[in-house]
């Protein structure tokens, strides 16, 4: 097998070239144009998410289309969505870490970052879809004065502790990877704020042995953490629906079903921001044709498997014979919100299918517009799954209809602003590549090449 | 400025009190102009407004603040209910109301028990009185031409007009009434009759009580009243008579039929009905014809000819109309003499002359049919609306007399009350509202609401009620009697006319009758039977001359002629079978929608003799062919903020001389409008949601048992279980009304409703099965099925819905924090969510419409049914207090007790002996959704099938 071959990264680049290059990206900023036009529209989106929320809170949740029998709708819908973003960031760097693929090393940094802001973003939901939010915390088990506890049965328990601990472990991951190269960038710093603003990140980092030696060791243990941490905080977010009786929720496929949907769609994010980074700070050198070709298999591949989530679906119900199934079933193919259902299988399954082909995968646009339409897609699952259920449940004498309002489209199109203000804040402050994990690639494959 | 203000600076400019807009528009010119409020913020106005009444001075006003009595009465306890026992009226009738008071303020009615006619129960209207008592758009003053007068000026007034009236004995004076039963008001008219012997009276009513009389004329050649025995019934024939639909008899009727029904093991009564626009009667007959109305005197007629009526000749029938008809021959030959036919007020003259006869011939009346003298306006000539019209147009009124009734809105639209009234020199109304009539007429005089009134009326059986005031009048108001008694010259007080009268019945033992009869609420004196034979021959058929449709006319079944368009709790409870909210419709027929690609929706133009109106189209499952019905009571002027503009005005393009049935022409308009309807989806979807027994199969299949990982939780000594017997259930909404008021459910406005999100705990439920031309229709009322393994418990994060010893699912309304997880989660979506704030503003006195034992809900959190808990709670107390066990019956929900079927029975199921236990063990026992293992505790029986069908049915 010859080098060139297996070499993610192209071996002709010397380690100091990657270092003052993507250190390079905040202290000497590359793309200040494209970056302040993304930054307006993000405010601007952000903007609208606060004058949304300042409504809601204000007037309450019925200035959004929920009514009963739909009792959740776009919040509950996007806090998936949202969720099921943020977990590739951390599947991408903790299990790949774990099974030492290196190719991970251009990718992951921008990876947590995302999950990070999208976690975010999913997080606030459940706390402004209440109809009380200030008694928020009485979901927490607090010293209360009556010794009212919270109701450890409910799903929504459950959901609280998933998401607050994948947010604080996925914090965690993400600072404890970038303490290296903070140090990298603090020492590269010539003007004095940023010299005192890395530093302070560094948390004195100087590199010695055993600095690196306790840096591994933390960092793998924490990967160990993480990976079953993403299985379990969206097989929880399943049980949310699972745990009920209703036709099209209650089903034990949920849980892979939302697993594998949420890397799903978390790779397709991650592709978009790869394809788009790759080309705003001209980064070919590091995300190269390969990690696109290698992104493009693996969302082929969650692709598939929610596919066959999909199919199973029709196959319970079809197996069970419940009448109740059977007709959510037909309501979700044939119903008001069909749209829905076929949107969703369209956007998800039928573009992917283009990732056959190798020539796709490795152009950028290409592996971009797929992504884009998986993104679409798991957004329409994540809605049919919630509102084919609830607007037809049980007794025909209270089945119902929806219409999202237009508080509930600029809340949802308001978080994009929220995930996009802190990502580009992000991008222009932080390393958005790890350097020292991509020079260690780079520096592995040279070795391998001079032998 | 053009925008409404967000901010409001006081109550009374959030309630647009005129007064106070005067002196904004002093103070702040610009301010003037803002636009009249939304309706949409109805709720807040109304709420505001009872704080109004306070704010503008007014003479007697209650509302000026919560101060507690320096000197407390001995009786009464703050927070302990006092009972009253008095009546509300409908059309003039009484229905007898136990009125539950707390610290002086009425806040709920229920029937009155013991009452020989309605036995404690209620219907929409009895339940909703309450209402219309705090109703802030009530005229709170006389005023003349718009501006406040006094009383002495009032008074004044009337000297100066009885010196004319005097003059030539009332020969230009007009008295316009409404049907009235009341004994002292007919003896006021009386002595009012013989001091001004010229004086016409003329009765108006939009209800149709004169021509039910005309009917009865008609048919027996003298006025009567017709009571129907459903109770002694085997088999009944209606002709498009909605008996069991809402009104003053729909009590009496309900109940009688209930009691026929569950005569015996299986139903021992049959219904037999033939309908155009499909109603509660026809929705629960056995054997249902579609037909137009005009077709119905044919139909009698060929009845009587199978029957050996003399003088009826039989007429050849389409198939499905011989079916239906020989099938209720056959049923009536079986009954013998316990069969009875009624004919409704639609189908005219000639249809009540068959019915009577056919009665006759079968042997009916003294069985299942008794004739009284009219209970209504008896002894008093009266002409007809008509004739007042005539005589206003050609200036022969001087002074025009309106009491308790609203022409200019109410009156057929082909006779234009309002150009007539402008004729009028001086028009003075007596009214509880400023209304349409009001605001025509030179002055309008405020009437007191029954609950503030000393008066009486007669239930429709006959039997009297002295109607005692529950609490001092709020508004500068005064009682009909009061006024009559000030035409009659006379100054007093309210009580004495209504003592006075009693007393000539009394006799020597006055002072302990009259006691008696305030505590039982009614005079146990009844109506004689008299006898009666009907006019022979056969009253010659309509010239069907007119083309066009069938338009056929119904009064509204929640908001009745339109006297109620001001309450909220009327306006949006669904009525029945269409379950539409906040307006009315056009009723067509599918296969007429069909044939015009009409949709729900769509707005339709009638049109009867030039005269038109616009209206949603309703495509009404059932209804006949080439037939449109039109509800009146809609469409209103000047009701009040909560009832203006709501619908189209049905009485607008109404010909006085056929008002219930006439024809007309439809064609469909290129716009359409929006419906609130409460329930979407009418089809069952072959899910077995109501099961159905029958004669042949009369019990449904023993459910198989579900086993349960978890252990079975202990009961307290009580546990509490309800059964909906779905035979019974008419669909008249008693229930939810009740319901409504005894838990202060939010009114939550038509753009609410719209949305999916009214608030009732209670929802009848309705079903169509079979064909859409001519379906079986079904009620199913579905309040929380209080699970015993409940799915909503599993779902709330914070403990805010729990599991009562006693098995109630209970809801915490304080430490709700609004997830919604449990409304998801529950598989009967019984579960209302204050997606907003429905409550009235924190300003408003509220307490007095509320009832103070239940909390108000505050946005953000979750309600529903809770069993009455409060009723619960207070039987426990009374019980410990006594020291003894609870007994079945010592609790009664709130629509159980309003119910007038029976249909909702609610106790103790560890008792095997109450009636609920006993019913539980029926064959017609079972659980809606069994099979999901939420073990619910209200549960059902299964309806009888006795239709046509029901031999090859099976369970």
């Amino acid at each position: 097998m010859t080098a060139s071959a297996t070499d993610i990264l192209p071996t002709d680049q010397s380690i100091g070239d990657v270092s003052s290059q993507l250190t390079g990206i905040p202290l000497h900023f590359p793309a200040r144009r494209q970056w302040w036009i993304a930054m307006a529209v993000a405010i601007a989106l952000l903007a609208l998410f606060i004058v949304s929320v300042v409504e809601l809170f204000t007037r309450g949740v019925g200035i959004w289309g929920l009514n009963v029998p739909v009792t959740w709708a776009f919040a509950i819908h996007n806090y998936v969505w949202w969720l099921g973003i943020g977990h590739a960031g951390t599947l991408i760097s903790a299990l790949l870490l774990l099974t030492g693929s290196e190719w991970r090393n251009s990718l992951n940094r921008f990876a947590e970052t995302m999950t990070l802001f999208a976690v975010v973003c999913a997080g606030i939901y459940p706390v402004i879809h209440l109809g009380r939010p200030w008694y928020l915390y009485w979901m927490f088990p607090y010293p209360a004065t009556m010794d009212v506890w919270p109701q450890f049965r409910s799903p929504l328990e459950w959901d609280i502790w998933a998401v607050l601990t994948y947010l604080s472990v996925s914090v965690l991951f993400w600072y404890t990877g970038l303490i290296p190269d903070l140090a990298n960038a603090r020492d590269r710093a010539r003007r004095r704020g940023w010299q005192v603003f890395f530093g302070i990140l560094a948390l004195g980092w100087r590199g010695s042995t055993i600095h690196w030696h306790r840096w591994s060791r933390t960092y793998r243990i924490m990967a160990a953490i993480a990976v079953p941490l993403v299985v379990s905080v969206h097989s929880e977010i399943s049980l949310l629906f699972a745990a009920s009786q209703l036709p099209g929720w209650h089903s034990t496929l949920f849980p892979p079903y939302f697993v594998l949907g949420a890397a799903f769609s978390g790779f397709a994010v991650v592709s978009v921001i790869a394809v788009a980074l790759r080309a705003m700070f001209d980064l070919k050198n590091l995300v190269t044709r390969k990690h696109l070709d290698v992104l493009g298999k693996v969302l082929l591949a969650t692709g598939l498997m929610t596919g066959y989530g999909y199919v199973f679906e029709v196959v319970d119900a079809l197996y069970s014979g419940n009448p109740h199934d059977l007709q959510t079933l037909l309501n979700r193919t044939t119903g008001a919100y069909a749209w829905l259902y076929w949107g969703a299988v369209f956007f998800n399954f039928v573009p992917l299918q283009l990732l056959w082909w190798r020539q796709v995968r490795r152009t950028g646009w290409a592996l971009l517009l797929i992504s884009v339409s998986v993104i679409i897609g798991m957004w329409l699952e994540r809605y049919m799954i919630l509102v084919t259920t609830l607007y037809r449940d049980f007794l025909v004498s209270s089945w119902s209809h929806y219409t999202p309002t237009f508080w509930d489209w600029s809340t949802y199109v308001g978080t994009i602003g929220l995930f996009l203000v802190p990502f580009l804040l992000a991008i222009r402050f932080i390393p958005v590549i790890s350097i020292f994990e991509t020079e260690k690639t780079l520096l592995d494959e040279q070795e391998t090449r001079d032998g | 400025m053009t925008t409404l203000p967000k901010q409001w600076t006081s109550i009374e400019e959030l309630a647009g009190d005129p007064a106070f807009a005067e002196k904004i528009a002093a103070e702040f010119p610009v301010a003037a102009s803002f636009p009249p409020t939304a309706r949409r913020d109805f709720l807040k106005i109304m709420a505001a407004s009872f704080a109004l009444a306070g704010l503008t001075g007014c003479e007697k006003s209650s509302f000026v603040a919560g101060i507690p009595y320096v000197d407390q009465p001995e009786a009464a306890l703050p927070g302990v209910p006092r009972y009253y026992a008095t009546a509300v009226t409908l059309d003039g009738y009484a229905q007898p109301v136990l009125a539950t008071t707390y610290d002086g303020r009425p806040t709920k009615l229920d029937g009155l028990p013991g009452h020989p006619a309605t036995q404690g129960r209620s219907d929409v209207f009895m339940q909703a009185a309450v209402l219309q008592l705090y109703d802030p758009d009530r005229a709170q003053s006389p005023t003349r031409t718009g501006e406040p007068v006094t009383w002495i000026d009032v008074g004044a007034m009337f000297s100066e007009q009885r010196r004319e009236w005097r003059t030539d004995g009332g020969k230009r004076l007009r008295l316009l009434l409404s049907q009235t039963t009341s004994p002292t008001l007919i003896r006021q008219i009386k002595e009012f009759q013989s001091q001004f012997p010229a004086a016409r009276l003329h009765v108006h009513d939009a209800s149709g009580e004169r021509e039910r009389t005309a009917a009865a004329i008609a048919a027996y050649g003298q006025p009567l009243d017709l009571h129907y025995q459903l109770d002694a019934c085997v088999v009944v024939v209606s002709f498009d008579d909605d008996f069991l639909g809402p009104g003053p008899r729909q009590l009496l009727n309900a109940i009688k039929w209930a009691q026929a029904r569950r005569r015996g093991d299986v139903p021992d009564i049959h219904l037999h009905c033939a309908e155009s626009i499909p109603a509660a009667t026809g929705a629960v007959a056995s054997h249902r014809l579609r037909a137009s109305p005009s077709r119905m005197p044919r139909l009698m007629e060929a009845l009587a000819a199978q029957l050996g009526v003399t003088g009826a000749s039989a007429t050849d029938l389409p198939a499905e109309e011989r079916r239906w008809l020989m099938r209720a021959v056959a049923a009536i030959n079986a009954a013998k003499c316990r069969a009875l036919v009624t004919a409704g007020l639609g189908t005219g003259l000639e249809a009540a002359r068959w019915a009577a006869q056919i009665n006759e011939a079968l042997g009916a009346p003294g069985r299942t049919l008794k004739l009284s003298q009219p209970i209504a306006d008896p002894g008093i000539a009266t002409a007809s609306l008509d004739e007042l019209v005539t005589d206003m147009n050609a200036g022969q009124v001087d002074t025009l007399v309106i009491l308790n009734a609203n022409p200019v809105y109410t009156a057929p639209g082909s006779l234009d009350f309002a150009r007539a009234l402008s004729k009028v020199k001086t028009s003075i109304h007596l009214g509880l509202y400023r209304d349409e009539t009001g605001h025509r007429c030179t002055y309008q005089l405020p009437l007191t609401h029954d609950l503030e009134s000393w008066s009486d009326a007669r239930a429709v059986d006959g039997t009297a009620t002295i109607i005692q005031p529950v609490m001092t009048p709020f508004y500068d108001v005064r009682s009909r009697h009061q006024l009559m008694a000030m035409m009659l010259g006379r100054d007093e007080a309210a009580d004495l006319s209504v003592k006075t009268t009693w007393r000539e019945t009394f006799g020597e033992s006055f002072d302990a009758r009259w006691t008696k009869a305030l505590r039982d609420g009614f005079v146990a004196e009844g109506i004689p039977e008299i006898q009666a034979k009907p006019a022979s021959g056969r009253i010659a058929p309509a010239a069907s001359d007119a083309d066009g449709a069938d338009i056929v006319f119904r009064l509204d079944p929640t908001l009745w002629d339109g006297r109620y368009a001001n309450l909220g709790w009327l306006q949006e409870l669904p009525k029945p079978l269409s379950t539409l909210t906040w307006g009315n419709v056009i009723a067509v027929s599918p296969t007429w929608a069909r044939d015009l690609d009409v949709e729900n929706g769509d707005v339709l133009e009638v049109d009867i003799d030039g005269r038109k109106l616009s209206g949603p189209a309703w495509i009404m499952p059932g209804q006949a062919d080439n037939t449109i019905g039109l509800w009146l009571g809609h469409g209103r002027e000047q009701a009040g903020r909560v009832g203006n503009g709501v619908g189209y005005n049905a009485y607008s393009v109404r010909p006085a001389a056929t008002p219930w049935l006439t024809k007309g022409f439809v064609r469909k308009r290129d716009r359409n409008d929006t419906l609130a309807v409460t329930q979407l989806h009418h089809r069952m979807e072959g899910f077995d949601l109501v099961r159905e027994v029958s004669a042949t199969s009369p019990t449904l299949p023993a459910p198989s048992p579900q086993p349960s990982l978890y252990p079975p939780k202990p009961s307290a000594k009580h546990a509490w279980g309800m059964v909906i017997d779905i035979d019974s259930c008419i669909g008249c909404n008693a229930c939810v009304a009740a319901c409504t008021a005894e838990n202060n459910v939010a009114v939550v406005g038509k753009t609410q409703v719209e949305m999916g999100r009214e608030m009732h705990w209670l929802r009848i439920a309705r079903y169509y099965q079979g064909d859409v031309e001519n379906p079986r229709s079904y009620f199913q009322p579905v309040p929380c099925m209080q699970c015993e393994d409940a799915p909503c418990e599993t779902g709330c994060p914070v403990h805010a819905t729990t599991h009562s010893p006693e098995g109630v699912n209970q809801m915490v309304y304080n430490r709700c924090i609004g997830t919604r997880t449990c409304s998801s989660f529950c598989p009967y979506k019984v579960r209302r969510f204050n997606y907003l704030d429905y409550r009235n503003t924190p300003e408003a006195p509220a307490e007095p419409a509320h009832n103070p034992d239940v909390t108000l809900r505050s946005r953000g959190v979750m309600e529903k049914c809770t069993y009455c808990t409060q009723r619960i709670q207070a039987a426990h107390v009374a019980a410990d207090k006594d020291n003894r066990d609870l007994r079945d019956g010592d609790v009664v929900t709130a629509c159980q007790a309003a119910c007038p079927t029976h249909a909702i029975v609610f106790g103790d199921i560890n008792d095997p002996n109450s009636e609920v236990s006993k019913l539980r063990r029926s064959g017609r026992h079972y659980a809606l959704l069994e099979e999901l293992g939420t073990r619910p505790r209200t549960t059902y029986l299964a309806k009888w099938n006795d239709g046509p069908d029901s031999e090859d049915h099976r369970t």
